[in-house]
């Protein structure tokens, strides 16, 4: 490696390292596509360039799927490498074992001694007796299973040939003295992060079982990204439970108990306290008072959901949609949502060919988005639209976060604005029901909060439409 | 779960499953949990067997037996017992541990002496297809041999004399089992029909087999046949994904384990009280069965892979 004096090698291996190791996606999004105006640009310096096809270079400069082996460090052996090690192991396993071999020798056993024929006659049945398992199980029948017992077989200890993940995690519910030091955790690469939640809570409730923790179910866990020392970073937020957790490269992870009281921090607004209250005066008129105090949680409940609701609107959510075109096949991409701004990030088709029809990378400040809603819902689908002010401020308005996506669509969504009136431009997607309630109702409430000129104006320019067809209606009467 | 009590008895009772995912796992069984992984880096696993006195764990696999240490936590093997050219398909071992005996698919059956590890004095026996199945006869000297051609084997091991039975032509037999009281024996092939013969001694106690009985078992091959300690039931494993318990009283079926998705059923093994079976399936789970009530008592959850060998150690 010291003696590596390949440039475009070592350029490679750099940018793979900072790819494979960030894992917001970013580096990879600035950098890629970058190799080859590297190659060009390196080559027009040197007067004398190295051939193209030295031999230990990959051919491909953009190995992306580069896996960094946590255990091994810097960078994979060289095959011959590992072999060797495979065999210096296997020789090392050997050494310790006892190997007899298979001799035919001549001499005769001594068959008196070895093969005595046992007198069966007093193979009798024997007195019908409980075995030790028979009694266990009825020692044991009245104890609850392990209810994590099922994710055994997310354990990776010990497995041969199958990528495994280890894992330090940190369980924040411990008391202060116990939460100091990570249990270690191997899973299987394939299983996901709920998985790994519920081989953990197995793995501490069959060794700590003394430990006073009242353990609940998978899904009131959440894994966050943690520091070596078990700080738990709660600037982002926890790992999705459905992702598998090979996807997610970091080591130290936190297991916090979702808290459902959290939202409680925050209380519901006097205004819809007092409507519910007197919804619920009504009801109580008409029911039984027990069923009016239930209605009265759920509709408090309610009440808190749609307070949450509006206090999270701004916070940053992403979600993946589809984006649909009328000339391009439609692209999946994911929606970044914060109270500032509307990012739009194509995902990156693994293998996929169609070049062409990469979606560019934008990023909308909220000020120029004017209205969101649902244009059509299928069984199982919906459509929405994402209306925006093409031209609100030039310059500001679309930034271009890609910046190096090198296939341009033929038709940019981007024409340069030259008149300088307001011109709303929209964006179609499709997901499914829920998502685009979702997606619609959070945009809906950060709009109403910041209501900005561009709504205001949107929403004026389609009342004067409505007037308008209507004025038409009339006046054809 | 507390520590202490329980551990000393459950090291009395050893339950062990080997695979396709090439590790060997112990189990508590009453819990369901995983005690010890064995990695068993190079092959499959095609039988397992524990010694008499408990101490060692015999995997036959691709041209070797290996034996684990059930004593300490050394995850590698600690023999290997080599030279045969396929793989080996069955393993076994003498009452009290003096020799092990083995059959694979070079054709051969083989004793191996276990007294004394340096001086070999290996005994063997060829026969003409791949070998799928080795019993040995409770009078310790009767080695019982299944082939690929459908051909059964009776070797006398003291006189080197053997005897041939044909139960069906143009199918393999699978599996032989000698009951208990040594009053029956039974095998099954890949028709998934079982074969019932009486056992006899004559004068020199040497073993007459009549045949007795014979019932389709199961609609595709059958696997496994083991009888239950107090010889009363047979159990019978298939490729039908099902496990049959017959009575040997007069072999009417007692109860079917049987379960969605749970693919071939490879193997099984009887409590010592014969009122719980173990089974071994494909779908990688091994899985402990009432026998009275036929219900589900607990999964083994763990191997990667499917489960095609178990081997339990009860204590009475």
């Amino acid at each position: 490696m010291a003696l590596y004096d390949n440039k475009y090698w070592l350029l490679s291996h750099i940018r793979n390292s900072f790819i494979s190791t960030d894992d917001t996606g970013m580096c990879e999004l600035v950098m890629v596509n970058e190799a080859k105006e590297i190659r060009q640009y390196l080559g027009n310096v040197e007067s004398y360039p190295e051939p193209d096809d030295s031999e230990d270079e990959e051919d491909e400069f953009e190995s992306y799927d580069l896996q960094m082996d946590m255990d091994f460090g810097i960078r994979e052996r060289s095959n011959t490498a590992a072999q060797l090690e495979k065999l210096d192991l296997a020789r090392k396993k050997a050494a310790k074992m006892k190997h007899i071999k298979w001799e035919t020798s001549k001499e005769q056993p001594d068959i008196n001694e070895l093969f005595i024929k046992k007198d069966i006659s007093q193979a009798v049945k024997k007195p019908e007796r409980k075995s030790m398992l028979s009694v266990l199980m009825q020692n044991f029948s009245h104890l609850p299973m392990n209810p994590y017992i099922g994710y055994s077989k997310f354990d990776g200890c010990e497995q041969v040939n199958i990528p495994t993940r280890r894992y330090k995690i940190f369980l924040t519910m411990l008391s202060q003295q116990q939460r100091n030091y990570p249990i270690n955790i191997c899973c299987v690469a394939t299983a996901k992060i709920q998985d790994l939640i519920g081989l953990t809570l197995l793995k501490f409730s069959t060794n700590h079982g003394d430990s006073n923790v009242n353990l609940k179910s998978v899904s009131n866990y959440g894994l966050f990204i943690c520091e070596e020392d078990g700080e738990v970073d709660r600037d982002f937020p926890c790992l999705d439970p459905k992702e598998c957790v090979a996807k997610f490269g970091f080591v130290c992870l936190g297991l916090v108990e979702h808290k459902e009281n959290l939202k409680s921090v925050s209380f519901p607004d006097e205004s819809q306290h007092t409507i519910s209250e007197e919804r619920m005066n009504r009801i109580r008129t008409i029911s039984e008072k027990s069923k009016a105090e239930e209605n009265r949680q759920k509709s408090d409940l309610m009440a808190m959901d749609e307070h949450n609701k509006r206090m999270e609107a701004p916070l940053y959510q992403s979600f993946r949609v589809f984006m649909l075109n009328k000339v391009r096949p439609k692209v999946e991409v994911n929606i970044g949502i914060s109270g500032e701004r509307i990012e739009i990030d194509p995902i990156q088709q693994k293998g996929s060919k169609l070049l062409a029809f990469k979606q560019r990378a934008v990023s909308h400040y909220m000020d120029t988005i004017a209205w969101c809603e649902i244009t059509d819902t299928k069984s199982n689908k919906a459509t929405f639209k994402l209306v925006y002010n093409s031209n609100f401020g030039t310059n500001y308005n679309s930034v271009d976060i890609g910046g190096i996506w090198k296939f341009l669509s033929p038709s940019s969504s981007f024409p340069p604005a030259l008149q300088s009136s307001t011109s709303f431009k929209h964006y179609d997607f499709e997901c499914d029901i829920s998502t685009a309630q979702d997606i619609v109702q959070k945009i809906k409430l950060i709009l109403e909060v910041r209501s900005s000129s561009s709504r205001k104006e949107y929403v004026a320019a389609r009342e004067g439409k409505h007037y308008n067809k209507r004025k038409n209606i009339l006046s054809l009467k | 779960m507390t520590a202490g009590g329980e551990n000393l008895e459950n090291d009395q009772i050893i339950l062990a499953t080997g695979g396709y995912d090439h590790t060997i796992k112990l189990w508590q069984t009453h819990t369901g949990l995983c005690n010890r992984t064995m990695q068993h880096t190079e092959s499959q696993v095609n039988a397992l067997e524990i010694t008499p006195d408990k101490q060692l764990l015999a995997a036959a696999s691709y041209q070797h037996i290996y034996m684990y240490d059930l004593t300490s936590n050394n995850p590698n093997a600690i023999v290997n017992y080599e030279g045969t050219s396929k793989n080996v398909v069955a393993v076994g071992f003498e009452e009290n541990g003096k020799w092990m005996y083995s059959g694979g698919e070079d054709c051969r059956a083989r004793i191996w002496d276990l007294r004394s590890r340096s001086s070999q004095c290996p005994k063997i026996f060829e026969v003409q297809g791949p070998i799928n199945c080795v019993c040995l006869h409770p009078n310790q000297t009767d080695l019982f041999v299944g082939d690929q051609n459908g051909i059964i084997y009776r070797w006398d091991l003291r006189t080197d004399n053997n005897e041939q039975l044909i139960p069906e032509n143009d199918a393999m037999i699978l599996d032989i089992a000698i009951s208990p009281d040594c009053q029956l024996m039974t095998s099954v092939n890949n028709k998934g029909r079982c074969y019932i013969w009486g056992l006899t001694y004559d004068n020199d106690s040497s073993t007459v087999m009549e045949p007795r009985h014979k019932f389709e078992a199961h609609k595709r091959h059958a696997l496994k046949c083991k009888f239950s300690p107090d010889s009363d039931l047979l159990i019978t494993t298939s490729a039908d994904q099902t496990a049959k318990i017959w009575s040997t009283a007069d072999f009417s079926l007692w109860q079917e384990l049987k379960q969605e998705n749970q693919r071939w059923v490879w193997d099984a093994e009887f409590s010592a009280d014969g009122q719980y079976v173990f089974t071994a399936s494909s779908d990688g789970f091994a899985k402990l069965w009432n026998v009275k009530s036929g219900q589900l008592e607990r999964e083994y959850s763990g191997h990667q892979k499917a489960v095609t060998a178990l081997a339990f150690r009860d204590a009475p």
